[in-house]
């Protein structure tokens, strides 16, 4: 396994064949604090160890998120089923440790928190979600599978992609346009994700940043407290090295 | 004048601009405006003017007229924003600040609101808009003459000019000298950039291309109580530092000084007309599931473009059976929004674009038609410097999910985004209707937007994109995702010289009701390649002088104010109200 140095854009889907990345096993573990999966770009950055440097108020809000994972309160048990394999797939978390993103989807829906618009061919956000769970099923039986989440892998990923691009048909897809669906769940299925603390240690990002600001602004510069990346650095002799195991 | 000039950037935050002192009203040691001083009318008191909205143009309309010792009171929907308290530096818990009521958003090019364009709260949109506050050109107020598209303003740049560098001592606008458009400078200098602008303007020059710092609303320096800017880049997210201009702190602090009352938590559901007279005499709102009735001599309505004619078509008379200021079939329509795809390039250094304001440099050098790019009127290059959420749903826009999307994040410090501002066309397909089997927790209809682009928009938007695209080339991206979106709202109550065409006349007056007045960016008939607010502000500033001008010519009117009761002050309560 050769180390990656992120200087090159090699690794990035658009530049490879099959427009799919490298396996993320091939980065360094986290060894500060969690990322999802523990994939690691910044494997000794974790951001909630700058916690101190937040307001309060944002301090609380990000810390809710790490602490109380919401229940599932709006959808059935059948739906959370296919739902939480369809965010898993979305965001490519097929291992703990995970960000619950249905559980937080499930509270804004449960709570009633719309986005302010929704499509005039669509219905509203929460019925979007319900006929989701039905047309992922619908479309795993066009494959001959008995339902989504019991689908093999390939067959998940065939339907998901086929929802991302638009191209389900049939059943619920013939009365609710695949691509906006596609829209409207995706974009509440990243602003979980990515509202995450895990997710923001994963991909280096300085996060809460009141009052303390930033000071160093430049091409390649970071503050003394942001994250160095891991690249030039192989992750097999680095652990060994280490003395420390992967999860 | 480069000395004056000179002396000015040296001063710069000590100097108060004319007739406004609301950066020096703040409080030294909180964010919040300072409320305890406020006036509370009664709602059976008619005041002069009762406005609908605390945004862009509401919140300057107020503070002018208030200065003018008219007595004003502003009916907003939303809070009373505290920065410290309400705000916070996250990107999922800046949900508060947009609309988010039930909208229905229909068309073949469908308009994403909510978060993308619509505020909510004293401050309107202009709390979460990324800063940027360029003026309009000379050109956009005669689009029709030059190009054959679109329609003629009814005023010219020249009657906006004073108002935009009036405004821009408010803000105050900090940015390099501007050569596009009127070429002017701007009372602050330009904020330093981060690496990824810094990349993006060489590129732009090896294509002969340039680019400017600005011009944005944003301190560039401490002035007055407001401090400086600390480039912690949430400018979309509300500013908690108080650096970033919006009507909550360049303007409603000396509206409340001068007698001004903002009510917030108020929306209002119908402008009331007296059949009898044919004028408004008020507005029925709602507070606390309490239906209440501000009387007022005169309306100005300031929702924007999607609420301003929500509300007038859900005001139903007699004299108005379609809605108030619609026999003409003019409400709603020519509603406008800018084009606005984004290009995002990668590059070996680390650009952390989180950081720094998202607003950095800009390019109105294809803002003009030219013939050669086979479409009329043009776009602007601005940055900007989207956070996780927002660059995720960029990837996804490319048509990234699973594991490539999840890779592209874990690249996210490589990566400097690029969008442009594209003049999109009005039509009057396009168009703010009310949804009457649909409506929201007070019983009233929704309003439904219908968006679709035309020939001339899609060429624009084509090449636009294409540009930016070859800027990070020559700037040595490595790789690129690109998305297609829109920004900012404006239009759907258009002024114009003609009834039969526009709702509003040339001072923002209902063509048949002779106190109803629109002070928002609805009334612009064409929205040019320059972010709105600006302009807003502008429009609202010469609204204000508009109706002093009117007041002073009549006599009567002003003998009948001056003999009014004092107005009723609240007791001072802790922490305000």
């Amino acid at each position: 396994m050769a180390a990656r140095d992120f200087r090159n854009a090699e690794h990035l889907p658009n530049l490879r064949p099959d427009q799919q990345p490298a396996s993320p096993e091939e980065l360094p573990r986290q060894r500060n604090g969690v990322t999802p999966q523990m994939h690691g770009r910044y494997p000794d950055y974790n951001v909630l160890d700058e916690s101190e440097h937040w307001d309060e108020i944002t301090r609380r809000l990000v810390f809710e998120r790490v602490e109380s994972t919401p229940p599932i309160r709006f959808f059935t048990d059948a739906e959370a089923r296919t739902l939480g394999m369809f965010c898993d797939l979305v965001m490519a978390q097929d291992r703990e440790p995970k960000i619950a993103v249905l559980n937080m989807v499930d509270a804004k829906l449960f709570e009633g928190q719309l986005d302010g618009f929704r499509y005039a061919d669509m219905p509203e956000d929460r019925e979007t979600w319900r006929r989701l769970a039905l047309g992922l099923d619908a479309a795993a039986r066009q494959h001959g599978a008995g339902d989504f989440a019991g689908a093999a892998t390939d067959v998940q990923m065939r339907v998901v992609d086929a929802l991302a691009k638009g191209e389900l048909r049939g059943e619920v897809w013939d009365e609710m346009p695949p691509a906006k669906t596609w829209k409207v769940v995706s974009r509440a299925i990243l602003s979980a994700f990515y509202s995450h603390p895990w997710a923001w240690s994963e991909i280096g990002f300085g996060g809460p940043a009141y009052p303390r600001g930033y000071a160093r602004l430049g091409a390649g510069q970071r503050e003394n407290w942001e994250g160095a990346p891991a690249f030039e650095t192989d992750p097999v002799k680095d652990t060994e090295q280490r003395g420390v195991q992967g999860t | 004048m480069s000395r004056r000039h000179e002396l000015r950037t040296l001063l710069r935050g000590a100097l108060r601009p004319p007739d406004n002192d609301s950066a020096f009203l703040l409080d030294v040691h909180r964010r919040a405006v300072p409320q305890e001083r406020m006036a509370r009318y009664d709602d059976s008191y008619p005041v002069d003017l009762v406005i609908v909205g605390a945004g862009a143009g509401g919140g300057t309309l107020a503070q002018r007229l208030a200065r003018r010792g008219w007595k004003v009171v502003v009916l907003e929907s939303g809070p009373f924003w505290d920065p410290d308290e309400d705000w916070v530096s996250d990107e999922a818990g800046s949900h508060r600040l947009y609309w988010t009521d039930e909208r229905i958003t229909g068309g073949s090019d469908p308009v994403e609101l909510g978060k993308n364009n619509s505020g909510h709260g004293v401050g309107g949109s202009m709390v979460h808009y990324a800063g940027y506050c360029p003026r309009f050109h000379p050109s956009d107020f005669e689009v029709r003459s030059r190009d054959g598209v679109g329609e003629d303003w009814p005023i010219r740049y020249w009657d906006l000019k004073p108002h935009y560098e009036r405004l821009e001592l408010e803000l105050p606008v900090a940015g390099d000298y501007w050569p596009w458009g009127d070429p002017h400078r701007y009372p602050h200098t330009p904020h330093p950039i981060a690496g990824g602008a810094d990349a993006a303007r060489d590129g732009a020059k090896k294509l002969g291309i340039e680019m400017r710092v600005g011009p944005v609303g944003i301190t560039n320096g401490s002035f007055g109580n407001r401090p400086h800017c600390i480039y912690r880049g949430y400018c979309l997210q509300g500013c908690k530092v108080n650096a970033k201009a919006s009507p909550l702190v360049t303007h409603i602090p000396d509206a409340i000084e001068h007698g001004a009352e903002i009510r917030a938590h108020c929306m209002v559901t119908e402008v009331v007309l007296d059949d009898a007279s044919g004028q408004v005499t008020g507005v029925r709102y709602v507070s606390d599931g309490r239906e209440r009735f501000q009387r007022a001599d005169a309306v100005a309505v300031a929702g924007y473009s999607i609420e301003t004619p929500r509300l007038l078509l859900n005001s139903t008379s007699r004299r108005f059976p379609h809605g108030l200021a619609n026999n003409n079939d003019q409400v709603g329509r020519c509603v406008m929004v800018q084009g606005a795809p984004q290009v995002a390039g990668r590059f070996p250094d680390e650009m952390r674009m989180y950081k720094a304001p998202p607003p950095e440099i800009c390019s109105e050098q294809f803002y003009e038609t030219d013939e050669q790019r086979g479409f009329v009127r043009g776009f602007a290059i601005q940055t900007v410097g989207p956070l996780p959420i927002e660059h995720a749903q960029h990837i996804a826009g490319h048509g990234h999910w699973g594991p490539a999307l999840r890779e592209y994040m874990r690249d996210y410090n490589h990566w400097y985004t690029l969008g442009i501002l594209a003049e999109l066309l009005p039509q009057p397909e396009n168009r703010v209707t009310v949804v009457s089997d649909v409506t929201d927790q007070n019983g009233i209809p929704v309003a439904r937007m219908d968006y679709s682009q035309c020939e001339n928009d899609r060429k624009n938007i084509a090449f636009g994109k294409q540009t930016i695209h070859d800027i990070f080339e020559a700037a040595g991206a490595q790789d690129f995702l690109i998305t297609d979106r829109y920004a900012h709202l404006v239009g759907g109550c258009r002024m114009g010289s003609d009834p039969e065409q526009s709702v509003v006349d040339a001072d923002q007056r209902c063509w048949d009701v002779p106190n109803l007045f629109i002070a928002d960016g609805s009334v612009m008939p064409t929205q040019g390649s320059a972010n709105p607010a600006l302009t807003i502000m502008a429009l609202a500033s010469r609204l204000a002088e508009r109706l002093e001008l009117k007041r002073t010519g009549s006599d009567s009117a002003a003998r009948r104010r001056r003999s009014r009761r004092p107005r009723r002050r609240a007791p001072i309560q802790a922490g305000g109200g």
